[in-house]
Formats: C-alpha cells, sequence, structure tokens
C-alpha cells in the first residue's frame, strides 16, 4: 500500500514544474492568450523534446509507455501554470487510438502524434451535455464502395482549430463508432470558438458530408462506446488534474497577498474571515487532490472507475471554481482589473467547471453508479 | 502508486475476520450505543475486552515492553477497518485510558507508573477521564486556571473543570493544572493522576441537547495528590498533553463509520417519500447523498495519502486537521440530511436520524472547534499570521 510518487515521478513533476515556471509564466500565456493563432508552436515543440507528447503513448509505437497517473502529474503542474497546449487533448486521443486502432492505424498516427508532429483531439460531445451514449447524434452512412459519409456537429472540441486529426464519434446502424478524420477535409468545417477562459481553445465541428474510407473506423462498427466512454473519462480526470492545479495556484496566490497587504494596521491574513476562506479552500483542493489521484490510479486498474472519476471531476470543478473566485474577493479591487493574474484562474475555474460534465451531472453519476 | 496488500498484510485480515466472527458481542444496531446501554453490557463487552487483550490488540501500536502489540501502522488501520466494518465496539473498554492517558505515561512516567497504570488500562479494568477544560478555558485550553499548589508531599488543588466525559464513572482522572501561576501560560502547567474518590471532589452530571448526561463539571476544594501521582515534570503538562494529539493514528474507522451512515441513508431514501414519490428520486437528496459519498471517500483517501508518509517516515505535519474539518461538516449534515429525507415527519423525536442531529456537537465541538481546525490549517499549513493575542 504506497498512495505516494515514486523517485521518477516526484522528478517529473519538478521537472514539468520548473519548465512551466521558466518558459511559460503567466506574461507568456497572455502572450500567448493574445496572439491569434490556435497553439503555440514553440511552446508545443518545445514539450515535444521534453517528451510529454510521448508520455502515455505505448513504447511500440515511439511512446514512452507511462500510465495515466504520469500524465496527471504533467496535467496538474500545466494547470498550475495555465499552460496553453493541445497537449492534454492529444494525450486522450492517443489513448482512443491505442485501445482501438488496429496496427495499422496505430502505427500510422501514434508515432507522429509522439514525436509531437501530429496535434489530434477527439470529437464527442455534442450540444446539450447529454454524457451518455445518447448523446451522439452524428451520422456515419456506409456507402456503397468502401467510403462513409459523416453528417452531423460536435460542440466545443478541444483545441479543434489546432487539429490535424480528429477522433469523430459517430453513430451507424449498429451502434456508436469512432472515425479518424485527417484536417483539413471537404465538408469538415471547424468554428474557432472565442472563450471566456483564453487560456484555452475549442471550436464547434459541423461534419457536412465528410467522406472517410472505412479504413478510417477504429475498431468493430457500433461497438466502441465503452471504450469511448473509457478515454473520455480518463480525459476528465486529466481536466480535474489541471483544475486541481489551478486551484491550488489560486489560494498560493490569495495566500501570498494576504500575507503582504495590509489594512488596519495589520496583515488581512490575520482577519479569520479572510484565513478561514483560505483554509477551506486548502482543504478542497488537498480532498480534491486526493480523488484526482485515484482515479488517475483507477483509470489505469480498476474494472470500473466511473464512481471515482466523477468524485474527481465534481470535486476539483468545485475546488476551482471557488477558489478561483475566493482569489479576486481577497485582492480586493485590484483583483478585478485585467492586469492581475486573479481573472485568469477565475475564468479558468468557471469554464472548465462544465466541461465534461457538470458537477451536478457527476454526482449524478456518483449515485447511478452504485445503482441508485 | 499500488494501493493492494502484502501476503502477511492480507493475512492479518483474515485473522482479525476470523476473530471478529468469533468474539464481535456486537450487532449492527449496539455500535451507536451510549455510555448507560453499555454500561448494561458490561460482561460481553470485558469479555470483548479479554479477548483483545489476549492477543496484544488493546494498545495495538503501544511498546511491546509496556504490555502493547508493537503493532504497525498498515496493521492498526487494518485492524480498525474490519472491527469498523463488523460495527465492533471499541478497541478497549477503557478508551480514555487508551487515548489519553497511555500514550502520555509510556512517553512521560516512571517506571513504576507504568507498571500501576498501563496493565489495568490495557486489561480494561480501570477507567479514566480528562480534566482539561474550564468554564473560561474551552478553545483557549492553555489559559486554564485549575490551581494546584505544593503542601508537603502533595498538591493541594483548587478549580473547576467542565465538559468531563465518563466523570461519573471513572475510577482516575488525567488532571491538567496550572502549578506556576508566574510563568508564561504554556510552561507553567503539570498533569496529574488524580484518584476520583479522592475527597473534596464533586461531580456534577450535565445534560445535552440529545437527553442523555455524557460528562460532566467536576469541582475541586482542597483536594489532595500525592506529588508521585504527578505525570512528568513540574512544568511539562503541556507536552504531556499534546502526546496523546501527536499519537493519533489513521482515521479509516471514522470513515467506515461514515459510510455507514450514508448507506443507511440511502436505505432511509428508498423508503420515505416526499411530493409523492421516493426520496430517492428527489434531485436535491440525491446531490446531498452524493457530495457526501465524495466527500467521505476524499477523507479515507486523504487518510491514505498521510499513511503512506508515515510509512515512508516522512515528515509529517498539520494534515489531519483537513479530515477533521472534513469530518465535521460530514457528522452535521449526516444528521439534518437524515431529518429531511422524512419530510415534516423528521420533526418527530426519538428516531435514529433525530438523535444524531442531537449529537454532533460532541464531536465538531470536542477536540477542537472547526474555526479552530481552520486556524491550525491556515497559520500552519498556508503560514498565514496568527491571530491578534490577547496575552
Amino acid at each position: 500500500m504506497d498512495f505516494g510518487f515514486t523517485e521518477e515521478q516526484v522528478g517529473l513533476q519538478d521537472q514539468v514544474r520548473r519548465f512551466v515556471a521558466s518558459e511559460c509564466p503567466l506574461t507568456r500565456v497572455r502572450q500567448i492568450m493574445e496572439a491569434d493563432r490556435a497553439y503555440d508552436a514553440a511552446l508545443w515543440s518545445k514539450t515535444a523534446e521534453l517528451g510529454w507528447q510521448a508520455l502515455t503513448v505505448p513504447e511500440a509505437y515511439g511512446g514512452l509507455g507511462l500510465a495515466w497517473e504520469d500524465l496527471i502529474i504533467v496535467a496538474e503542474e500545466t494547470g498550475r501554470g495555465l499552460l496553453p497546449s493541445p497537449l492534454l487533448a492529444t494525450a486522450a486521443a492517443a489513448r482512443l487510438l491505442a485501445a482501438l486502432g488496429d496496427e495499422k492505424q496505430k502505427s500510422r498516427w501514434l508515432a507522429s502524434i509522439a514525436a509531437g508532429q501530429t496535434v489530434a483531439t477527439i470529437a464527442a460531445l455534442e450540444d446539450g451535455d447529454v454524457l451518455d451514449e445518447r448523446g451522439i447524434t452524428c451520422r456515419a452512412e456506409v456507402r456503397a464502395g468502401g467510403e462513409v459519409a459523416l453528417h452531423g456537429s460536435k460542440s466545443l472540441v478541444a483545441y479543434g482549430q489546432a487539429a490535424d486529426l480528429f477522433l469523430v464519434v459517430a453513430r451507424e446502424q449498429d451502434g456508436v463508432s469512432v472515425f479518424a478524420v485527417e484536417s483539413p477535409a471537404s465538408g469538415l468545417v471547424v468554428e474557432p470558438l472565442s472563450l471566456v477562459d483564453a487560456t484555452q481553445r475549442a471550436a464547434d465541428v459541423v461534419l457536412d458530408g465528410v467522406i472517410v474510407p472505412e479504413s478510417a473506423r477504429l475498431g468493430p462498427a457500433g461497438k466502441a462506446w465503452p471504450a469511448v466512454r473509457s478515454v473520455l473519462d480518463a480525459a476528465a480526470v486529466a481536466l480535474a488534474a489541471e483544475l486541481v492545479g489551478a486551484a491550488d495556484a489560486s489560494v498560493a496566490m490569495a495566500t501570498e497577498y494576504a500575507k503582504i497587504r495590509r489594512q488596519f494596521g495589520q496583515p488581512i491574513g490575520r482577519f479569520q474571515g479572510v484565513k478561514h476562506r483560505l483554509a477551506e479552500l486548502h482543504v478542497a483542493v488537498e480532498s480534491a487532490r486526493s480523488l484526482v489521484y485515484y482515479a488517475a490510479w483507477a483509470v489505469d486498474h480498476a474494472g470500473d472507475p466511473s464512481m471515482h472519476v466523477s468524485m474527481a471531476k465534481a470535486y476539483a470543478s468545485t475546488a476551482a471554481d471557488e477558489a478561483g473566485e475566493e482569489c479576486i474577493q481577497i485582492h480586493g479591487a485590484i483583483g478585478f482589473t485585467w492586469e492581475c493574474d486573479a481573472h485568469l484562474y477565475y475564468k479558468r475555474g468557471r469554464c472548465c467547471r462544465n466541461l465534461m460534465g457538470s458537477p451536478e451531472a457527476h454526482r449524478e453519476r456518483v449515485l447511478t453508479s452504485q445503482g441508485l | 502508486m499500488n494501493f493492494s496488500f502484502t501476503p502477511e498484510e492480507e493475512k492479518f485480515r483474515e485473522d482479525v475476520r476470523a476473530f471478529l466472527a468469533e468474539h464481535n458481542p456486537n450487532r449492527v444496531e449496539d455500535a451507536d450505543d451510549d455510555i448507560e446501554s453499555g454500561l448494561a453490557r458490561l460482561p460481553k463487552l470485558m469479555a470483548w475486552n479479554q479477548a483483545l487483550y489476549d492477543r496484544r490488540w488493546v494498545g495495538f501500536h503501544w511498546p511491546r515492553e509496556v504490555g502493547g502489540g508493537g503493532g504497525g501502522v498498515v496493521e492498526q488501520m487494518i485492524l480498525k477497518e474490519e472491527c469498523a466494518k463488523a460495527h465492533a465496539p471499541m478497541l478497549g473498554l477503557s478508551y480514555m485510558g487508551l487515548a489519553w492517558v497511555g500514550p502520555g505515561v509510556i512517553k512521560y512516567g516512571s517506571e513504576e507508573q507504568k507498571r500501576r497504570f498501563i496493565p489495568p488500562i490495557l486489561k480494561g479494568e480501570e477507567h479514566w477521564c480528562t480534566g482539561y477544560s474550564e468554564p473560561g478555558s474551552g478553545s483557549d485550553l492553555a489559559s486554564l486556571q485549575c490551581k494546584a499548589e505544593r503542601n508537603g508531599d502533595d498538591y493541594l488543588i483548587n478549580g473547576q473543570k467542565i465538559w468531563t466525559s465518563l466523570a461519573m464513572w471513572a475510577q482516575w482522572m488525567i488532571l491538567l493544572v496550572r502549578t506556576d501561576p508566574r510563568a508564561s501560560k504554556h510552561a507553567g502547567m503539570s498533569c496529574l493522576l488524580v484518584p476520583m474518590d479522592t475527597p473534596g471532589i464533586d461531580v456534577r452530571p450535565i445534560k445535552t441537547m440529545n437527553g442523555r448526561t455524557p460528562f460532566a463539571e467536576v469541582f475541586f476544594d482542597n483536594v489532595r495528590v500525592p506529588v508521585v501521582n504527578r505525570l512528568g515534570e513540574e512544568g511539562q503538562g503541556w507536552d504531556v498533553t499534546k502526546t496523546a494529539l501527536a499519537n493519533e493514528r489513521s482515521s479509516i474507522a471514522e470513515v467506515t463509520a461514515l459510510q455507514h451512515n450514508v448507506e443507511e441513508l440511502k436505505r432511509l431514501a428508498v423508503q420515505c417519500r416526499l411530493n409523492g414519490r421516493p426520496a430517492i428520486e428527489e434531485t436535491n437528496v440525491r446531490q446531498r447523498l452524493a457530495k457526501l459519498d465524495c466527500t467521505i471517500e476524499a477523507m479515507r483517501l486523504s487518510g491514505l495519502r498521510f499513511l503512506t508518509k508515515q510509512l515512508r517516515g516522512e515528515p509529517v505535519g498539520a494534515e489531519t486537521s483537513v479530515n477533521k474539518l472534513l469530518r465535521a461538516g460530514v457528522e452535521v449534515e449526516i444528521g439534518r440530511l437524515g431529518c429531511d429525507i422524512q419530510g415534516s415527519r423528521g420533526a418527530i423525536e426519538g428516531g435514529r436520524w433525530q438523535k444524531h442531529m442531537l449529537s454532533w456537537p460532541a464531536t465538531v465541538i470536542g477536540g477542537g472547534t472547526p474555526n479552530i481546525q481552520k486556524n491550525v490549517i491556515a497559520e500552519r499549513i498556508l503560514g498565514l499570521p496568527r491571530d491578534v493575542s490577547s496575552g
């Protein structure tokens, strides 16, 4: 029984934390936010050199073959620094490829992903936030001659505007399948969204009769949902890990401010109204962290990790949302300004709260996964 | 990370289960016992203590030289968890002695004191109460005023204690007194071991809002206690008292008990009806139940992270305050939800959840209020400035 990190994991955590602090401090984050590009290519190259894109890709395809819990260590740090990158979107897509793809498909794309040459993303969620299989209404129409036509719309596809490869979840006659769609493609319309949280990117994607060969289907026709659900769960844990990092950074920022800001002759952090709120948030962050770390282990090792995935996402969302808001409050009027970094964390918390399932939807799943 | 146990640890778990199958005197409903009903089942509880004692499972993690089990952290966690799952009684009748007295005697006691006091605690033969809080000294315990003045080979004690659990039944009290009023408040206290039948001690029970009488005020009028009953040196009282807190181990048993309560709430929600349908279908009920599930699971996992630090010999700080604060919120919410699920009928007294709703101050206020826990977290973990003190 050991619920802690190995020496290698501590080393990875340290490396990522130092990279984020030196290569992408918040000043750089702001530059990337304001640039009119889908992602920052220079930053993407640097992380590829460190092997981050290769972390969870199987070794047989040029990856490091590490576990999802190792990715979560990276995610907590990139969340702490609000690092703008298609890293997690690509990692989730790689996991789905590894789960469903045949040798040819895996060879074709995984090595390129691991090398940082392909940005990939899963296009699953549709408008209306239905998180189970019923939410897939995008259609895949098999035609004569070994072709499939894709029709429908996908909502808030992570880094859709940056993606070279979309893994599109669509319904065909027998059920849900996944199709690999390389971008650009005729009929594939990517509509970049302007998010409240400009440290991340997402796009709506319309598939207006996009034609792919049947060989673009990953896995057996109509039977992909369990793998899709499982990978989306892993992706939710990665998002939750980023939120733990962001929440922790909010608390740290507010705590530092409370130590130096003086009013009424003393640091405001001495007032119980202020320090008690920070104590409560620390408890929320620590609890979320415990749930996220366990869920990260569970997605690789437990038979059915869905309850723990939902616990992690619900708790981390709430912690980041509340910590982000409180950080502004503790800063007083300064916290309202563009120049102060508090709003960056506030917006990350507010936006991600309802991505990949709201806390309410996940709490509901905590109960339904117990048969209630 | 790994969450599996070694073959030896799994064998130990099986041993514990076999032990419980043979010796556990409790049925499920006995687990929520109060003192009075416990006393009514005393012969069964004494047999339980004896069975534990024979295995050295009372004082499981105490050194073997004093009669303890010398057991490890993981085994202790397994033992407590299995007992909690089986709704077994506490791991020893003299539980105040085990929690508050033993650790202090082991660390600070003379050889004579260890010989005199440890065995009866382990055997469940001698019962203890703690004389700490006073009407004027609760959260600010170190401000206590109960005096012990040197008089020949004795101390003369004058003052008052309050919230003294089990004072009506204990044979002994571990008493924190002020022996040096001129020293700073933390440095002027000493710890005395006091027989409760000493002349001058007056115990007055206090009734709580749940109708029970779990504790008392205790008045000391020129009570004479031999100096040899002092535990540790004069002025070491605060350190002796802190030993008990430093000895805190896995809270896994508490988590299991909370899980049991929430499972009961789910069964209740299936049976009760709100607005024409089972309460379990109400969104608000479902969200509250799920929040409890999430929080309790977070407590369990945070406990395992803390356990890992102990196993690895890494330094530990005030991390336990995180779970203490969470537990307070969970205890209150369990009682409230239990009554809310019953809707308007929740107003009728006598049921399990009404009792729970009227009992939470024992764990939430006793042992450090939420406001104090928040101060501990803010100051010792986040490094925020201490409150402006009156001295």
